[in-house]
């Protein structure tokens, strides 16, 4: 429990001196709870979600870094790894493959990188896996480029 | 709150004068530790404490652990090196999960990381050397060596090592004889220099205090148990098990000490 926030303190103060360095990313801890975090990333350019920013919700067990954050995409995306409905995301660094040598800004840049290169053989979206597997890359961009305007870009005036 | 706490106390160098933090902690390496294979660096007990984690998630524990950094297998952690020794903690060679290691085993580790006090006054070991009761074979020494080694390095098969030992003192026991004019000071420090070179390979940082140890239980003319029973309690420890083995072996009379040792020797004169 120390351990956790201690090490979430030190991960704060980088964010802080980092904030420059990465404009793709945008890390913000919760002002009461050092256990919550949101995150807003840039959807990679060349793919169809260019042009979005991504809302991911951050939610730290007492055992981090031992354990992996729990996070979920707060904003709609339609990408075959990520549930459609809750914003779950499956990535092998946040379940099996977990390190306590990565952080949260980089759990940011392995969900960027997941997003310019999507697993469809292990879907959370069936219908987004279902159009990558069976080789309809545009049907897959088109309703992915859909979504990105719909959801991930801000409205214009 | 937390997050306006950050901001006042932040220093601008903080980052800078610590070039190398441990990845687990990414706090100051406070006991560097390394992996074997990748000799990635990390504190002794968040490395520690990931290794359990991983062995926790497993039914038959796994007896390596993947670098948090690049992925390589590696088998144990070294840690404590003060430029010529170091100490080394097997993955998952956890005493709980193997059949061998016993909760004496366990007792004689931990006396690896205590001071003995004044043991060796109790234990009369200047009258070991001065009364020439080194002369005599102790019957229980293979047994006191095997569980001791094993202890220490927390191997299971110790018996080459074992073999070793025994040999370098028996060795000694014959040479001995035709160098009585050496001086009992000098005849112990060569008994403690020939095993401490013997064991050294094996044990490394931990050959000297193997040596005293051996010495405490050599002088102490005790079996297993009875040492046992005296270390422990010197050491005010209260490990119910042992004692319950000692009263298990008790009862077998073929261990008692087929020729007690003489002790109207103690008083006996020095022959310098």
């Amino acid at each position: 429990m120390q351990a956790s926030r201690a090490r979430l303190f030190k991960e704060y103060k980088e964010v802080q001196r980092e904030k420059v360095a990465d404009p793709d990313i945008q890390l913000v801890c919760d002002d009461s709870n050092i256990f919550k975090w949101t995150a807003l990333i840039k959807g990679p350019s060349e793919t169809p979600y260019d042009g979005g920013v991504f809302q991911l919700a951050f939610s730290v067990p007492e055992q981090y870094p031992l354990q992996p954050p729990q996070v979920r995409f707060l904003t709609k995306i339609f990408h075959p790894n990520v549930h459609f409905k809750t914003g779950e995301i499956c990535l092998d660094i946040l379940k099996n493959a977990w390190s306590p040598a990565w952080t949260l800004q980089s759990v940011c840049r392995a969900i960027i990188a997941l997003m310019a290169h999507p697993e469809p053989d292990s879907p959370l979206n069936c219908d987004s896996g279902n159009l990558l597997r069976s080789g309809d890359i545009r049907g897959y961009q088109s309703m992915a480029r859909m979504y990105t305007r719909l959801a991930a870009m801000p409205k214009k005036g | 709150m937390m997050a306006e706490d950050g901001r006042n106390m932040m220093e601008p160098k903080s980052s800078s004068s610590d070039p190398n933090p441990c990845p687990i902690c990414l706090g100051p390496i406070t006991q560097d530790s390394y992996l074997d294979q990748c000799f990635h660096k990390f504190c002794f007990n968040c490395i520690v404490r990931w290794t359990n984690t991983v062995a926790s998630k497993h039914f038959c524990g796994p007896t390596s652990v993947k670098c948090p950094l690049c992925k390589t297998e590696n088998l144990s952690i070294i840690y404590g090196y003060d430029g010529s020794s170091f100490q080394q903690h097997y993955i998952n060679r956890d005493l709980r999960i193997s059949e061998f290691f016993s909760e004496a085993h366990r007792y004689r580790l931990k006396c690896y990381y205590i001071e003995p006090g004044n043991l060796a006054d109790k234990l009369n070991v200047l009258s070991y050397w001065k009364s020439h009761k080194y002369r005599q074979q102790n019957h229980w020494l293979h047994d006191w060596l095997r569980r001791e080694i094993q202890a220490v390095t927390q191997e299971e098969d110790v018996d080459v090592i074992v073999h070793h030992i025994l040999g370098v003192i028996d060795s000694f026991r014959r040479d001995e004889v035709k160098h009585s004019n050496i001086s009992t000071e000098m005849k112990q420090e060569a008994f403690k220099l020939l095993v401490s070179q013997a064991v050294g390979p094996f044990l490394t940082g931990r050959s000297g205090r193997f040596v005293n140890e051996l010495e405490l239980f050599l002088a102490s003319g005790l079996k297993i148990d009875a040492f046992d029973k005296v270390y422990i309690k010197h050491l005010g420890w209260k490990i119910p098990e042992i004692s319950k083995e000692e009263e298990e072996s008790d009862e077998t009379p073929e261990h008692e000490p087929a020729v007690p040792y003489l002790y109207i020797l103690d008083q006996d004169s020095d022959d310098n």
